[in-house]
């Protein structure tokens, strides 16, 4: 810098420093002038705790039985804690987070009822009974109308986009995997979603399908918006006009249009694995193709870059608190958050698919095989050491650390 | 009274965003036992990135200003340097693209003073000389500051008349008042003034110091952004702290701050454990606190309320993040940074953040023009960025969000692709969209708000500075992020962190009493 500063003045030279000797002062009066009044409510905050409440409190109004092991749930608030269910997009989901026995576990269903619905005040929640299935066993034995159930805001991803997604929507369904699409078809139907929707349902039992009355209803009245077809993969089926066999490319080609649809799927892993290879084999872009959260994977043996050696082993976690720490065992074939959930020490969890990042936790030693299709870490978490336990399997010993649990 | 506390530490930072991380890697770094409490499950604050599908979105980071190189380092480099918090950067090419269709301007700004200046007399013959003029004033302003700085805040004020009488002078004025002085003509401006937009309050009230070495800072350093998204900048804040002996505690939300006889004397989480400490550093903002988490209430000064009430409040924010399946290349995007305005008259530019039309600017990022590999081969990702005050979203409700929304992205990319010619929309993989209400649901902030106080002249980082020792209502209680002295953007709110820090253990050695 030139020693000699440029000449220059905003108004004049004295004014100018006069003005910044007063800034101070000019401060102060300003200050000392307004009122000590309270503060504006933050409007913004509450738009946001309607939209995305850190737990909603519901009732179970009715139970509905929706085939030989579905159950419909309906739930509406409490009007204690939660005064007004939080809106949603069709497709999204909620956790449910319950204590079984003693040890809180979460567990995502996505929401059946629409949008519009939950205006009305309730949400649907249609949920299959799993066999030796661990909490829909506990709610199939205690769950009865009038009792209180504590579930997520509603979450996820797997809605339309009007921006990246076609108008034209082709749903793929798996057994119970259908429920997001019902939400979908109704908010179609009574025009609240401007696009149309062709439903392919794939089901293993007659017996199975859910919906099916309202979906025919709907595609009589609404033809032009909704439209679907059954593919059933079991030997009998007594049904009309349906398909058989898997959901495979000459269905896809015929119910659809490979090159122009928007494809969403929602069902078990092996339906992502194998419709996913027949949608790229149709040359369906990935940015025509959603895909509902791949879910809690039950047999990490299966995937081809798990570490064989690790199989059927037990190891320990050491889990460190805010205080000193804790061992707990941990068997290979279950992902880190139900070994920590077994030792009643869960972090957070929504969404058991790796996606939400609810469950974030430091590997401080040891080694996690994480499923390349529920891998959604950051690149600064994978090299810090941050990793998705409803997502992570053991391979080794591990040392972690704990985060936070209660807020 | 002792055994009311759960624990105790010497201090306690309420919140990680950028002035936490910083403010307690400082005091650990002293030597001090330290709390460091976020309620989310990631700290950085809006320091952070998430996922979706095959990309990684910055959550909010356009550029770091005065990083520097690592060799080279200006003045926000030095304070990673002496924190010892070590990561990889990456450098942003270009200083921006400002496009303005209907004044049919379309300009790429080069970084450097001499570049940047030949580059305006190009499009705007006989810019020259007033640029020049500019941009010794914004140098004299820089040398000033670091002057100031070196002198611990007690600057002599000799020196500062003899070899710094610009900065005085234009201290208290906007950017148009001294634009005029310099009697710039208006083609000039239109095309200086495009970085408006980070400070986000029109020139005619935003102040010409923080405006001048943002601009000067940007050109003679250059603009840096972390390669692995801000993620990594955090964690490195994180991974820093831990090794010094801090202690860092994921999803703790701080519901009260704990006040007797006008000092902290500890805080309280929502599990409701009492932390006893005498110091707090504060993310939080000074209106949520003054209004929500002091307790018992009657320990708030009336001052401080009126603090408050006498300023404004900034901006929110609007993000759309697009994933697209197409190479830069391939869909014609050639630059980093995009200014697109509707208008140069920054005033009635500011007035649309006020309301839910169609935006009529935007600022918007092609982060792999900065880190070519940011996203998968064939891929790129496009942010784009609005500002809003928060009274444009008070009448939403729920039902009408997501709608509303999706239409303002679809403005923002319709804007896009007209101003730049380039197809976004047949090549959108991945879309999400933040408002208002998402910056409020992640970080608590008051209203949604990014940028913390407006910053006029009155209410710029000199007179926080200076009107400093009179500004501490709470004794212990000291703000670190965008609100604070340093005011809005990410270098501000790190070294904010930082000087709160430094203030911090003086108040420690004084017997709490602030200095």
């Amino acid at each position: 810098m030139n020693d000699k500063p440029m000449k220059f003045n905003v108004k004049w030279s004295i004014c100018d420093l006069l003005a910044f000797k007063n800034l101070v002062k000019k401060r102060a009066k300003i200050i000392d002038a307004a009122p000590a009044a309270p503060l504006e409510a933050p409007f913004i905050n509450m738009l946001a705790a309607r939209l995305h409440p850190e737990s909603q409190h519901l009732i179970i109004k009715e139970i509905i039985d929706e085939t030989k092991t579905t159950k419909t749930f309906r739930f509406v608030a409490d009007g204690k804690v939660t005064r007004e269910l939080a809106y949603f997009q069709a497709g999204q989901y909620l956790s449910l987070k319950v204590n079984v026995d003693g040890y809180e576990i979460t567990r995502p269903y996505s929401i059946a009822s629409s949008p519009a619905d939950s205006l009305k005040g309730f949400y649907d929640l249609s949920i299959k009974k799993m066999e030796s299935g661990f909490l829909t066993g506990f709610i199939w034995k205690n769950w009865k109308a009038g009792d209180a159930v504590i579930t997520s805001a509603p979450m996820g991803q797997m809605y339309h986009s009007p921006l990246r997604d076609t108008k034209s929507i082709v749903a793929i369904a798996g057994g119970s995997g259908i429920t997001p699409f019902r939400s979908m078809a109704r908010e179609i139907c009574h025009g609240r979603l401007d696009a149309t929707l062709k439903l392919i349902y794939g089901c293993a039992d007659d017996g199975e399908i859910m919906f099916h009355h309202e979906f025919l209803e709907l595609a009589k009245k609404y033809p032009e918006k909704f439209s679907f077809v059954m593919v059933m993969s079991c030997e009998k089926t007594a049904l009309d006009g349906c398909e058989k066999g898997f959901i495979t490319k000459s269905v896809i080609e015929k119910y659809s249009n490979p090159a122009a649809d928007s494809y969403f799927l929602c069902g078990p892993d092996v339906m992502y694995d194998f419709v996913g290879m027949e949608l790229t084999a149709l040359g369906v872009p990935p940015r025509r193709i959603r895909r509902e959260a791949y879910g809690e994977i039950k047999k990490p043996e299966r995937f081809p870059s798990y570490p064989r050696v690790a199989s059927g082993k037990t190891f320990s976690i050491t889990v460190r608190l805010k205080e000193g720490s804790v061992v707990i065992p941990a068997s290979a074939g279950e992902s880190v958050l139900i070994a920590l959930e077994r030792a009643k020490l869960a972090p957070p969890s929504a969404c058991r698919s790796g996606e939400c990042q609810f469950c974030r936790t430091l590997l401080l030693q040891g080694e996690v095989w994480v499923s390349p299709e529920s891998d959604a870490r950051r690149e600064a978490d994978k090299q810090t050491g941050y990793f998705h336990p409803c997502a992570s399997f053991p391979v080794s010993d591990l040392e972690i650390v704990l985060p936070g649990n209660g807020r | 009274m002792e055994n009311q506390w759960n624990r105790k530490f010497d201090a306690v930072v309420l919140g990680a965003g950028n002035g936490g991380m910083s403010g307690a890697t400082q005091l650990a770094l002293s030597g001090k036992n330290v709390l460091m409490l976020e309620q989310h499950n990631i700290l950085g604050g809006f320091s952070t990135s998430f996922v979706r599908g095959r990309f990684e979105f910055e959550a909010s980071l356009h550029e770091i200003c005065d990083y520097g190189t690592k060799d080279d380092p200006g003045s926000v480099g030095v304070l990673f340097r002496n924190l010892g918090v070590e990561l990889e950067w990456a450098s942003v090419p270009e200083a921006y693209r400002l496009i303005v269709p209907e004044k049919n301007i379309d300009v790429v700004m080069p970084f450097g003073k001499r570049e940047y200046i030949d580059a305006l007399e190009n499009y705007v013959p006989g810019s020259r000389p007033s640029v020049t003029k500019f941009l010794v004033i914004a140098e004299e302003i820089s040398e000033a500051l670091a002057y100031i700085a070196a002198s611990k805040g007690n600057p002599d004020k000799k020196v500062l008349l003899k070899k710094y009488p610009n900065f005085m002078k234009t201290a208290s004025y906007s950017v148009d008042e001294v634009c005029r002085a310099l009697k710039m003509p208006e083609d000039v401006k239109n095309i200086l003034y495009a970085y408006w937009c980070y400070v986000g309050i029109p020139m005619n009230r935003q102040n010409f110091t923080l405006f001048a070495v943002m601009l000067y800072k940007y050109l003679i350093r250059g603009a840096a952004v972390p390669r692995y998204r801000s993620t990594a900048m955090a964690e490195s804040f994180e991974q820093r702290f831990r090794a010094l002996g801090g202690t860092l505690e994921l999803n703790t939300r701080v519901d009260r701050i704990l006040v007797e006889n006008g000092g902290v004397i500890g805080v309280e989480t929502a599990s409701g454990e009492r932390i006893g400490t005498r110091h707090v550093l504060c993310c939080a903002s000074p209106p949520r606190v003054f209004s929500e988490m002091v307790h018992p209430k009657y320990e708030v000064p009336p001052r401080a309320l009126k603090s408050v009430n006498a300023r404004s409040i900034g901006v929110s924010g609007f993000v759309v993040w697009l994933g697209l399946d197409a190479s830069p290349e391939e869909l014609g995007i050639s630059d980093y940074s995009y200014f697109i305005y509707k208008d140069t008259d920054t005033e009635r530019l500011y007035k649309d953040f006020s309301s839910l039309g169609r935006p009529s600017v935007q600022a918007t990022v092609c982060l792999n023009k900065a880190i070519p590999d940011c996203s998968p081969a064939g891929t790129t990702i496009l942010s784009m960025t609005i500002l809003y005050k928060a009274e444009a979203w008070k009448n939403i409700e729920p039902a009408d969000y997501f709608r509303k929304k999706n239409e303002i992205a679809g403005y923002l990319i319709e804007d896009f692709e007209k101003a730049t010619g380039c197809n976004i929309r047949d090549h959108i993989e991945e879309i999400d969209i933040s408002a208002p209400p998402t910056y409020a649901r992640y970080t608590g902030a008051y209203q949604g708000v990014i940028y913390g106080y407006e910053v006029d002249s009155w209410d710029s980082f000199l007179p926080r500075l200076m009107a400093m020792k009179d500004e501490v209502y709470i004794r212990g209680l000291r703000f670190s992020s965008g609100w604070g002295i340093r005011t809005i953007g990410y270098s501000s709110a790190l070294q904010c962190g930082q000087t709160e820090a430094m203030l911090t253990m003086l108040d420690m050695n004084n017997g709490g009493v602030p200095v």
